[in-house]
Order: C-alpha cells, then sequence, then structure tokens
C-alpha cells in the first residue's frame, strides 16, 4: 500500500512539474521579453494581405516599406534592420493577422510591427501583440473603434498614420452634398464591419444634410448585383459602395449600366483600385494624396520608381514608407536610451508617440494627436475616375 | 410592373445558372446516389478556364476572335476542361470507394471540394477574376438588345438565357432519345440489374461525370460573363445547385430545370421585393423544407422500400 502511494505521490509531483514547466515556458513565449542589442540585426514585421483580393494593398505596401527600410534604417538612424512579412489574405478571415503576430512575437529580434493593414486584423491581432509589448503602426487600418468609442477594439500599443472612418464617411458624405449636390443617395453595405462601419459614418451625415438616403445590405459572397441594383431608384444620383473587393465595385457599376441606372458610383478607400475598378466619372477616397503634387516628396517618388521601374505610383503604398520611418525613429529612441540595446520591445512602443516627422511624404508635419493614437489633422482625399482609367485627385 | 419584370429576368439569367449546376448533381446522384460535393468546384474551375482562354485571346479589350467565336470557344473549352476534371475526379476520389459505406464517397467528395478550391487559390491567388465582358465588341453584350416596356433586356442575359436552355434541351434529348440516355436511366433504376442485362456501368458513370462537369464548365462561364469569380465561389454556387437539385427532385433531369429557375426567381424576389440580406437565408430554408415536407422534391419519387 505505501509503495503504491509513493508511486502514486510521484507521479503527481511529476504532473505538476510537467504543467508547471508548461505554463512558465508559455508565459515567457507572450510575455517576457529579451534585450536585444541595436549592433546586431534588427527585425521589423510587416503584416498585410499579399497574395489575394486584397494583394494588391498588400504588394505596394510592401515596396515602399522595403524601400524605407533601404532609405533609412542605416544612413538615417543608423540602424541594421531587416524587413519581414507576413501575408494575411483577406479571405483567410481576420485571425489570420492572429497567427502571423504570434510568429513574429517568438521572434526576440522582432521590435516593432507594420500593421496589420486590416481593420479586422488589427483587432484580431492587438491583445497579443501588447501582451508581447509590441508597437503595431498601421499604414492602412481605418475603422473607427480601432482608436475611439466606449468599446476599443484595438489596444494603446496600436497606432495608426492614416484617419479613421469617421473622417472618411463624412468625408465622402460631404463631398456628394456639396460637390456632386446629391439629393437622393442609396447606400450598399456587405455585412461586415468595414462596409457597415463606412455606410454608417456616411448615411448620418448625409441625413443630417437632408439628403434622402436607401440602405441596402447583401452579403459579401454575392458578386451578382443585379437585384440590388434593380433597387436602386432610377433617380437615384448616387450609390455609395464601401466594399473591400474592387472588382464588386466593377460589376455593381457595369450591372447599372446595363440596367439604365444613372447614379454616379462611389467606393470607399476598399474599393480604390484603378486596375479594377474603372468605370469613368465614378469616385473613390483613400486616406493618403496623390503624393507626386507634394514637392518634398518628389525626391522620394524618384528612389522608390528606381527600385520598382514596372510600378505606378499609387496612394496605398507611401502611409508605408512614413510607418516605417516613426517605426525606425523609435527604435532608434529606444537604442539611445537603452545605451546601445533594446532591453524590453516595450521601450519602441514608449517612443513611437512622441515621434514626429517633417516633412512627412504624405505633406506637412506628422505627429500623433494627444487624445488618441491616430494622426494630428489627418484628412482623406477623393479622387475621379477618368476616361482612360487613370484616377484624378479632385478634393 | 417594371420592377416585376426586371427581376424577373433576373431570376431567369440567376435560374438557368443554378439549372445547369443542378443537372450536374442529378445526373451523378440518379446513377451513383452520390451527393457529389465537388461539383460547385468544377463550376469554379470552368469559370477560371473561360477566363484563362479570354486572356489567351488578347482578353477582353483587345481579343483576337470576333465576338461569337470567341464566346463559344471559352465555353467550350471551360465545357472540355471540365469534362476532363470529372473524369479524373471520378477515377480517382470516387472509383475506389464505389463499394464502400455511402459515408466514404461523401467525405472523399468534400476532400475533393476543398482540394480544388484551395489548389486554385494556391496556383492563382484568391483575388477575384472579372471577365471584364463590358469591354467585349465595345459593351454590346450590356447595352444592344430589347426593350419589355421600360425595361432592356440586354444581349449578355438573352445569351446566358439560351445556352442554358440549349444545353438543357440536348441534355434531355440525349437522357431520352439515345442508347447512352437509355443506359443511364436503366443504370439508375438498378446498377446490379443493369449490368447483367449488359450495360457497361463503368462507361455509363464516366459518361454522367462528363456531361455534368461539361454542364458546370458551361455555367461557370456563362455566370463569370456578368460577375468576377474567385476560388472559394465553388461553394456556394455548389450549395444552390444542390438546392436546386433537392427541390426539383434530385436524380430528376427536368426537376433540376425546373428547380434551378424556382431558386433563382426566389433569389430575385426576395431581394427586390422583401430584403437583399435575407436571400441567401432564404435558400437554405427552402432547402430545409423541402428535406422535411417533401424529400423527393417536385419531380421525384418516393423512395418506396418493399418490406
Amino acid at each position: 500500500m505505501k509503495r503504491r502511494l509513493a508511486v502514486l505521490a510521484a507521479l503527481s509531483t511529476l504532473v505538476v512539474a510537467a504543467l508547471a514547466s508548461t505554463a512558465g515556458t508559455g508565459t515567457a513565449a507572450t510575455d517576457a521579453s529579451q534585450a536585444v542589442s541595436c549592433s546586431k540585426r534588427l527585425k521589423v514585421a510587416m503584416i498585410t494581405p499579399v497574395t489575394g483580393g486584397g494583394g494588391f494593398i498588400g504588394q505596394e505596401q510592401v515596396t515602399w516599406a522595403k524601400f524605407a527600410v533601404k532609405n533609412l534604417a542605416k544612413k538615417t538612424y543608423g540602424l541594421n534592420v531587416q524587413l519581414v512579412v507576413g501575408d494575411t489574405p483577406v479571405e483567410k478571415g481576420p485571425g489570420e493577422a492572429l497567427v502571423v503576430a504570434q510568429k513574429f512575437i517568438a521572434d526576440q529580434s522582432v521590435v516593432a510591427i507594420i500593421g496589420p493593414a486590416t481593420s479586422g486584423g488589427v483587432a484580431s491581432a492587438s491583445q497579443a501583440l501588447a501582451a508581447a509589448g509590441l508597437a503595431h503602426i498601421s499604414p492602412s487600418a481605418t475603422r473607427t473603434s480601432l482608436t475611439k468609442g466606449s468599446k476599443l477594439e484595438a489596444t494603446k500599443f496600436f497606432f495608426r498614420v492614416v484617419p479613421g472612418d469617421y473622417i472618411q464617411g463624412p468625408t465622402d458624405a460631404n463631398y456628394m452634398v456639396d460637390k456632386l449636390k446629391a439629393d437622393k443617395v442609396v447606400l450598399v453595405d456587405f455585412q461586415e464591419p468595414y462596409s457597415v462601419g463606412l455606410a454608417d459614418a456616411a448615411e448620418a451625415v448625409l441625413k443630417r444634410k437632408g439628403v434622402s438616403t436607401t440602405r441596402l445590405s447583401t452579403s459579401v459572397n454575392t458578386t451578382d448585383f443585379s437585384s440590388l441594383v434593380t433597387r436602386v431608384p432610377s433617380d437615384a444620383d448616387v450609390v455609395f459602395f464601401p466594399t473591400q473587393q474592387p472588382a464588386d465595385a466593377q460589376t455593381f457599376g457595369t450591372q447599372m449600366r446595363e440596367q439604365g441606372k444613372r447614379a454616379v458610383m462611389f467606393g470607399g478607400d476598399g474599393a480604390n483600385s484603378p486596375s479594377a475598378f474603372k468605370i469613368p466619372g465614378s469616385y473613390v477616397s483613400n486616406f493618403a494624396p496623390d503624393i507626386s503634387g507634394i514637392p518634398t516628396s518628389r525626391a522620394l517618388i524618384a528612389g522608390w520608381q528606381k527600385d520598382n521601374p514596372s510600378l505606378k505610383l499609387g496612394s496605398f503604398g507611401p502611409p508605408s514608407y512614413l510607418a516605417v520611418q516613426v517605426a525606425l525613429n523609435a527604435i532608434k529612441r529606444a537604442c539611445t536610451a537603452g545605451k546601445g540595446q533594446i532591453k524590453d520591445r516595450k521601450d519602441v512602443f514608449r517612443n513611437v508617440k512622441r515621434i514626429r516627422v517633417n516633412p512627412s511624404i504624405l505633406g506637412g508635419t506628422f505627429r500623433f494627436s494627444t487624445k488618441s493614437n491616430d494622426p494630428l489633422n489627418a484628412k482623406f482625399y477623393i479622387f475621379q475616375i477618368q476616361s482612360d482609367g487613370s484616377y484624378k485627385l479632385v478634393s | 410592373m417594371d420592377t416585376f419584370v426586371q427581376l424577373t429576368l433576373n431570376g431567369l439569367t440567376l435560374g438557368s445558372v443554378y439549372a445547369l449546376i443542378a443537372l450536374g448533381y442529378s445526373l451523378v446522384y440518379g446513377i451513383l446516389k452520390l451527393l457529389n460535393f465537388a461539383h460547385g468546384d468544377v463550376f469554379m474551375v470552368g469559370s477560371f478556364i473561360g477566363f484563362g482562354v479570354l486572356q489567351l485571346l488578347g482578353g477582353a479589350t483587345d481579343p483576337v476572335l470576333p465576338l461569337w467565336p470567341l464566346l463559344i470557344v471559352i465555353t467550350v473549352s471551360a465545357m472540355a476542361g471540365c469534362a476532363v476534371l470529372g473524369v479524373v475526379i471520378e477515377r480517382f476520389a470516387y472509383r475506389p470507394l464505389r463499394d464502400a459505406p455511402r459515408i466514404a464517397p461523401l467525405i472523399s467528395a468534400l476532400g475533393v471540394s476543398f482540394f480544388l478550391a484551395y489548389s486554385m487559390q494556391v496556383l492563382f491567388g484568391a483575388e477575384q477574376r472579372d471577365y471584364d465582358a463590358f469591354s467585349l465588341d465595345n459593351g454590346k453584350l450590356f447595352l444592344s438588345g430589347f426593350d419589355i416596356g421600360n425595361v432592356r433586356v440586354p444581349l449578355l442575359r438573352i445569351v446566358i438565357i439560351v445556352a442554358a436552355f440549349l444545353l438543357m434541351i440536348v441534355l434531355w434529348l440525349l437522357v431520352t432519345r439515345t442508347r447512352t440516355g437509355k443506359a443511364m436511366k436503366a443504370t439508375s433504376y438498378d446498377r446490379e440489374a443493369a449490368a447483367m442485362m449488359g450495360i457497361d456501368i463503368d462507361r455509363v458513370i464516366v459518361v454522367a461525370f462528363v456531361l455534368g462537369s461539361a454542364l458546370a464548365g458551361a455555367a461557370g462561364v456563362l455566370f463569370a460573363l456578368r460577375a468576377p469569380t474567385f476560388p472559394a465561389i465553388g461553394f456556394l454556387a455548389g450549395l444552390k445547385g444542390f438546392t436546386a437539385a433537392v427541390i426539383g427532385g434530385i436524380g430528376s433531369v427536368p426537376g433540376a430545370m425546373a428547380g434551378g429557375l424556382i431558386l433563382g426567381f426566389a433569389e430575385a424576389y426576395t431581394q427586390g421585393y422583401i430584403s437583399t440580406k435575407w436571400s441567401d437565408l432564404l435558400v437554405f430554408v427552402i432547402l430545409i423544407g423541402f428535406m422535411i415536407f417533401r424529400p423527393q422534391g417536385l419531380f421525384g419519387r418516393p423512395d418506396i422500400k418493399k418490406v
């Protein structure tokens, strides 16, 4: 009997010890941050969709982020930095950002994150990144509730260099009323947070301004919009179409013409893709301007174009340059304060909010608001699609 | 009235495509008693083959062929490609399991469905592919046609509806008027008895897969002429085709045609008169309703067993 008890006790001790060591390992993997030397190669990780329906966004962002690292890391900040990219195709859902984030969290040489690129990705990964002390700076996540409101979807470790939809929706709505003189607007949402949030924000302003609105809603899997188009009143002036799939905007516009509807198509930043959405006379908004008109950015454009001769300048990429610039600046400050080493990833985070970039690639001076982790005085820009399919900045 | 006419036209267009998909389900189920859940993905592959051939022929903006030969070439290519795919699926995923319990080929079908969807995603990316049919012949397919009251019936809709009905009629004639069709019918009634009467069962099954998959390929092209396609589209399209087949009576060729059209009309009228939000939900409510109250569908025979 005694022998049995002894064996049982030994086994119990072994199990408890094993569980304790497992728990310890888990905690270390997610929370603890080892000191890293700034003289060694540091990593900045980018979380963005490089493939899939949103791949055109991520590919453009990666080219600018790479260019920023090449242009600034060594020369301006004296850092040895490598950019690593984690792909989060939008079709895999927002949870993919968390999967990719976990991989970067486990790599102690990763000291800052650029992204996640999508708002859903931020909402999914922010808690884990915050637990690891990693600042994550998005060049494109615009959902309002990431930084504002009573139920925040992101942590204080999240920053963005572009404005939120609380600016995009009203900007688009004001343009429809003030410039397009719209009296009747149809708003279509896709029953997902980006689309519903943006449509809500625009609809509130339109209603306040006395515009007659009709709200239509469909599943994100819909690609044939015939019956939705049938419900668009013949005298509607504008159809606001906040999709994340630019080809959907093209299809909706084509099917409107097929049914003889004359309303002007107006897409949000998700529809902003000259290769996919190209109906002349339509509009799209975006969080970044066409930087080719900014004198201080011309040298940067030339440098980027030299590295990417086959690519056209778009508006999704330049904010990534700015996001990397903010991250490198914060890393440099953390290294200086830590006398050549980053003792904790939180040291980088603590410096992000203090960064000021002048001149910013997006024009003017960039700095964060004191009230939130959003940029101060940022705005959305509106483009009109020309007859040759190019996008012209109109506001 | 105009809205009703427009929605009817929308329903007829969509229903024609669903009917073509449903026919594939019915053909295979009628003979093998197998729910081929990979069928929706064959539809998706067909739409991609059509897209690829269109690009090879210069794309919508600068095609090397005139409009009608171009449409025929991309449709026939997709049908041929899908027919081959159907044979391969049957040979490697279903034939080895023909005598296994019925759950085994069902699971295999689901596996093939995921295999096709993810293979296409890995090979070609997950982004939407747009045929850009509006650019063909300066928008002729969209802008020309005839009017019913104030409603324009564009040429493309006429092409889709006529092509779908032609294919259905050809299939109907093939099933009812040819020796192969009679062999298919005999196999569907009693496989063992048909084999004993000298019918080559393997050949009949392969023919069913060839026909069903070719129709799915045609449906893929006809659908993608109006709306973008992407690797994940097959899942929902397949479910709708399956629902159409159940409504009509799975195993029944005229039932599949009727089921497809009913589903198309139901979707269009729901979106037009009730709510755009509820149309997908309605499809599955109809499916559940038929499964509970009329499992044999509109044209199917009740499965009565002698005890």
